[in-house]
């Protein structure tokens, strides 16, 4: 096991990341974590849902170890499987495991894409049970005192059929993230980009304008990570416009006339 | 080409209406010495516009060889095209308008003249000014620029500049004064000094009233007008700098100075001159009277408001009456044309958009208002409505007695958002709670107060047992839905004639027939075998072996890879099983072909097929609905209905599918845009659309050969765009001429033997989807 222990080691976050509260989620999920409870993110895209992942395991000192899931996850995938090495079949920790048997945070990125039935098997392990079993090897693991799920997901462009079925919610303490307020949102875009604090403010209020473009065929406006990333390109020389067009605009939409709307709408403000 | 040949072809293309002989040789006559192309064009052009308005055909081939001097033969067909958009958007004569200056417009684009219209970029204006503003304001073109609050009108054209990327510019600028407008509060200003104003939304603006108090209420309007623009000019600057930075390197239209007679006139146009050139904020300006220089001063620091603007108007008009008796010297002021991004100060349709609102916001206030006051308690109900009938039978006048809701001991106090409301009717209290509280709340910020009037028709409502808006039951009466209009594409003119079929759902007649019982004993042994096939298709787990990676080891995989080890080959390092999931997400249409041609055992075997078909999909679970189409002429497409995706199959089903016949024609492109709406309902990943047919498309009207075949394919590209995979099964002998062109030749099958239909339809099925 000492492999694992190695590449337990990798996922622990030394350094503190920056992380802007926007109200007293951090607080609401250290109480969660003393107490053993679950804990469910939801928010758009890019509004720092693994970054807050990021700061809390920081915080709290435990490994962090996140799975993207997708719609071919299965429950080996997450829980382990055997692997035949040298003529011999050995078992093998999936992530999920390897973070319980740690005591690690186990975190599952957009948890609604993995397949239904993957959902299930964090269902022990989300409730008092605090238990996995893993049904191959014939073991029960209980997950020790700093063992902490976190799962996330994106309310707004799944379809109707990816939800999350009641039961897997409602084990859930679920905090919701939104995009921050001004202030905050161009302090973190200065912060992560560095520039200054006048162009991150009309940075935001693109972002602002772009997100109110729901109805008229802009399922998402653009998010605060798009914005540190235009910033980025900024500090390292790249005129505005350009920057905005290939940071902002750009991703956004493929329609040529949203394209021009919001491209207007940068040259409007800078 | 020579009269009589013309004259033909063009009565074959408008048959059977044929207009009277002379006619048609006056409209054709300038055609005789035109060569061949042109005619060939002419008579593209022709069918297009025909059928739409005959007049707007005949005007058409009046005004045609003026517009061949400078239109070139190719792009005819898209100017029809446009033609067409403004005849169907705003009538004749604006079309005839729209063809008779399409020479200016022309040469004026030939000029370089960069003529910008709206409809070219309202696609883009329109996001961009829902962005900037934050919420959804609407674009419009309009006589005028001016904006109601909901609306921003627009000149439908602008050609100022001589690049057309500059008139963009200034669309937007015209875009964005409208909305700092909007968000400074120009509008809606007022004067808390002026005590005796009661706002009322439904009554006059306080504006219109602070002019009409004015001793000149038109300098007054002008003055303001001017001065918002200015504190609008200022606020884009914070807001857009970087539109203001654009608009200030255009080059500054500036009409020249017009000699006014009046002075009032004079000095405002020059102010208009100095805001364009520039000067106005920055250099003290001579021209001006003291009192401008203040504001100005006024301006440059940050929170000056519309009320603000108010007080320098006073002031201004007082210099300028200062010292004159009566006010002017009895001279009538002309009044001056606004800056064009400035536009047109609407106080009325202000006022009529606001009144809408109050309505309109007030009357869903009351349908809510009156849900919670019914699920009130019944005794508090009832005491209410009681109250409320002593009110309406007694003094009715009294101002003491109308509804109010106030806030209760609570406002005023920190938490006044916590704070519980209460709705005093008469002498009873109700208190809101949450929702409804917050609704109420957020009614009277916007329009200052809740007229008593809305509270006592809640009441009202409320007793009697809510929602009169609503009135169930309506919709089951009557097979006949609500007709659905579908546009038609037009080949020729490379666009769609709008709102052209108009499609009814029909019920079909439960039938009660010997049919189903016959074709289940006649095909017993079919009907199991297909069974038993379609059973095999349903979802299924399955484990796949000798995978790369997988769940479980594959034992097989892994004895033969050691055997291999020992033997000294390579090892294969496919050793695991891997558990797939095939689920069927499947949602079919079916179009069944009702047309006329279908009569007798054609239609029958078509019938027995659907019948079996309707067997093996219960099996299968797949979601699927069965819909037969026919009809005679645009106005009359009819689609019936025998059964819905979602709705449950059984006898009734079975006995409408007993019940289809032959009725009249085959317009196809309506029936696919209908099922193309219906399966962009449903949320399955595999969405089929299976027409069963006998023949090409074809209608009594115009609806024919290639029209008829363009119409149906654009419909099925229409229906691919939406994710639809559109199949054909056709037994049609001449099919494969035209089926490749509308389906691609992997995408129909023609069945040779009708006979063998029901056999193969679920054949064709069971390939189609696995």
């Amino acid at each position: 096991m000492s492999g694992a222990k190695i590449r337990l080691e990798e996922h622990r976050i030394i350094e503190e990341p920056y992380y802007l509260a926007q109200k007293n989620e951090v607080e609401i999920a250290c109480a969660a974590h003393r107490r053993g409870l679950p804990l469910l993110l939801k928010g758009p895209t890019g509004c720092g849902k693994t970054r807050f992942m990021q700061y809390l395991a920081w915080k709290l000192d435990r490994p962090l170890i996140t799975v993207s899931c997708h719609d071919d996850l299965s429950t080996s995938d997450l829980v382990g499987r055997y692997l035949i090495r040298a003529g011999e079949a050995v078992w093998m920790d999936g992530p999920l495991t390897l973070a319980v048997r740690a005591g690690g945070i186990c975190y599952l990125d957009e948890v609604v894409e993995a397949r239904k039935d993957t959902t299930v098997v964090i269902h022990p392990l989300a409730d008092d049970r605090r238990e996995l079993p893993i049904e191959k090897r014939g073991e029960l693991l209980v997950a020790p005192p700093e063992f902490m799920l976190a799962v996330s997901y994106n309310p707004g462009y799944q379809s109707v059929l990816k939800d999350l079925k009641p039961s897997t919610r409602q084990r859930f303490v679920a905090l919701s993230f939104t995009y921050p307020a001004v202030e905050q949102e161009a302090e973190i875009v200065c912060r992560e980009s560095r520039v200054d604090r006048k162009l991150a403010l009309t940075l935001v209020k693109l972002a602002v304008m772009t997100r109110s473009l729901k109805d008229s065929g802009l399922p998402e406006g653009a998010s605060t990570r798009l914005l540190i990333q235009a910033g980025k390109l900024i500090e390292d020389g790249v005129d505005i416009p350009s920057a905005c067009r290939a940071a902002v605009v750009e991703p956004l939409s493929d329609d040529p006339e949203m394209l021009a709307a919001i491209e207007d709408m940068v040259a409007s403000l800078f | 080409m020579k009269l009589p040949e013309l004259t033909k072809r063009f009565n074959q293309i408008v048959a059977p209406d044929i207009p009277n002989e002379w006619d048609v040789e006056e409209m054709l006559e300038p055609y005789l010495d035109q060569s061949d192309d042109v005619c060939q064009t002419i008579f593209w052009c022709i069918p297009a516009i025909w059928p739409i308005s005959n007049g707007l055909c005949r005007d058409f081939l009046k005004i045609l060889p003026e517009l061949l001097g400078f239109v070139p033969l190719a792009q005819l067909p898209a100017r029809v095209g446009e033609i067409l958009d403004c005849y169907e958007m705003q009538g004749l004569r604006a079309a005839q308008q729209f063809m008779r200056s399409m020479e200016s417009r022309y040469q004026e684009r030939g000029n370089g003249s960069g003529l910008v219209l709206l409809g070219e970029v309202e696609g883009r204006l329109l996001p961009f000014i829902r962005g900037v503003a934050g919420r959804d304001l609407m674009i419009a073109g309009g006589n005028a620029v001016f904006t109601d609050t909901e609306t921003i009108f627009l000149p439908p054209e602008l050609a100022i500049y001589p690049k057309s990327a500059d008139n963009i510019l200034l669309y937007k600028l015209i875009l964005a004064f409208q909305w700092a407008f909007l968000e400074i509060g120009s509008f809606t200003v007022f004067d808390s000094a002026e005590q005796d104003f009661k706002s009322d939304p439904e009554g006059p603006l306080w504006l219109t009233s602070f002019f009409s108090s004015c001793s000149d209420p038109i300098f007054a309007r002008d003055c303001y007008s001017f001065l918002e623009t200015v504190r609008a000019a200022r606020f884009l600057e914070r807001e857009l700098p970087g539109l203001m930075r654009a608009w200030s390197a255009l080059p500054r239209i500036v009409a020249p100075p017009v000699q006014e007679a009046d002075p009032r006139a004079t000095l405002l146009l020059e102010l208009q001159a100095e805001l364009l050139n520039g000067s106005l904020l920055q250099i003290q300006s001579q021209s001006s009277p003291t009192v401008f220089n203040d504001y100005w001063r006024r301006l440059t620091c940050e929170g000056a408001s519309a009320v603000d603007t108010v007080h320098a108007v006073r002031e201004v008009l007082a210099a300028i009456f200062d010292g004159k008796e009566d006010g002017g010297s009895g001279e009538e002021y002309p009044g001056i044309s606004p800056l064009i991004f400035q536009g047109e100060l609407r106080l009325t349709a202000i006022e009529a958009v606001r009144r809408q609102q109050f309505l309109r916001q007030g009357e869903e206030l009351v349908h809510s208002l009156a849900l919670y006051l019914a699920a009130l308690p019944q005794e508090k109900l009832s005491q209410l409505l009681r109250s409320e009938e002593e009110k309406q039978s007694g003094a009715s006048g009294l101002e003491s007695d109308v509804s109010m809701i106030m806030d209760s001991e609570f406002a005023g106090t920190v938490d006044e958002h916590q704070a519980p409301l209460l709705v005093t009717i008469n002498n009873e209290e109700v208190e809101l709670s949450g929702e409804m509280a917050e609704e109420v709340r957020k009614f009277r910020e916007e329009f200052g107060h809740l007229p008593g009037r809305f509270v006592s028709s809640a009441v009202g409502r409320a007793g009697e047992g809510v929602a009169p808006d609503v009135q169930p039951g309506n919709e089951q009466g009557g097979a006949l839905q609500a007709a659905i209009c579908y546009d038609e594409w037009d080949y020729r003119r490379l666009g769609f004639r709008k709102n052209w079929c108009v499609v009814t759902v029909k019920d079909l007649p439960d039938l009660k027939s010997g049919f189903i019982r016959q074709t289940l004993g006649k095909y017993h042994g079919v009907v199991n075998r297909l069974r038993h096939q379609f059973e095999m298709m349903r979802t299924t787990d399955r484990f796949v072996r000798r995978q790369r990676d997988g769940d479980d080891i594959d034992l097989d995989g892994l004895v033969e890879s050691l055997a291999d080890a020992r033997a000294g080959l390579a090892q294969s390092d496919r050793l695991y099983i891997k558990l797939l999931r095939d689920e069927r997400d499947i949602a079919v249409i079916f179009l069944v072909d009702m047309s006329n041609s279908t009569a007798g055992w054609v239609g029958n075997t078509i019938k027995e097929s659907l019948v079996l078909m309707t067997e093996a999909l219960e099996v299968l679970g797949d979601r699927y609905g069965i819909y037969g189409f026919s009809g005679m002429r645009r106005t009359r497409c009819e689609i019936y209905h025998i059964k819905d995706i979602d709705e449950p199959s059984g006898d009734v089903v079975r006995q409408r599918i007993g019940a289809i016949g032959p009725r009249e024609y085959t317009r196809m492109g309506p029936a696919i845009r209908h099922a193309t709406s219906l399966l962009g309902k449903t949320d399955a990943r595999v969405r089929l659309l299976i027409t069963l047919t006998d023949g090409k498309p074809e209608d009594y009207d115009d609806y024919k050969g290639e029209y008829a075949i363009e119409d149906t394919r654009h419909a099925l590209l229409e229906a691919k765009t939406a994710g639809i995979h559109p199949f054909c099964i056709t037994i049609d002998h001449q099919a494969h001429d035209y089926m490749d062109h509308l389906y691609g030749p992997v995408n129909y099958i023609f069945v040779n033997d009708v006979r063998r239909l029901p056999l193969r339809m679920p054949e064709i099925y069971r390939v189609l989807t696995s």
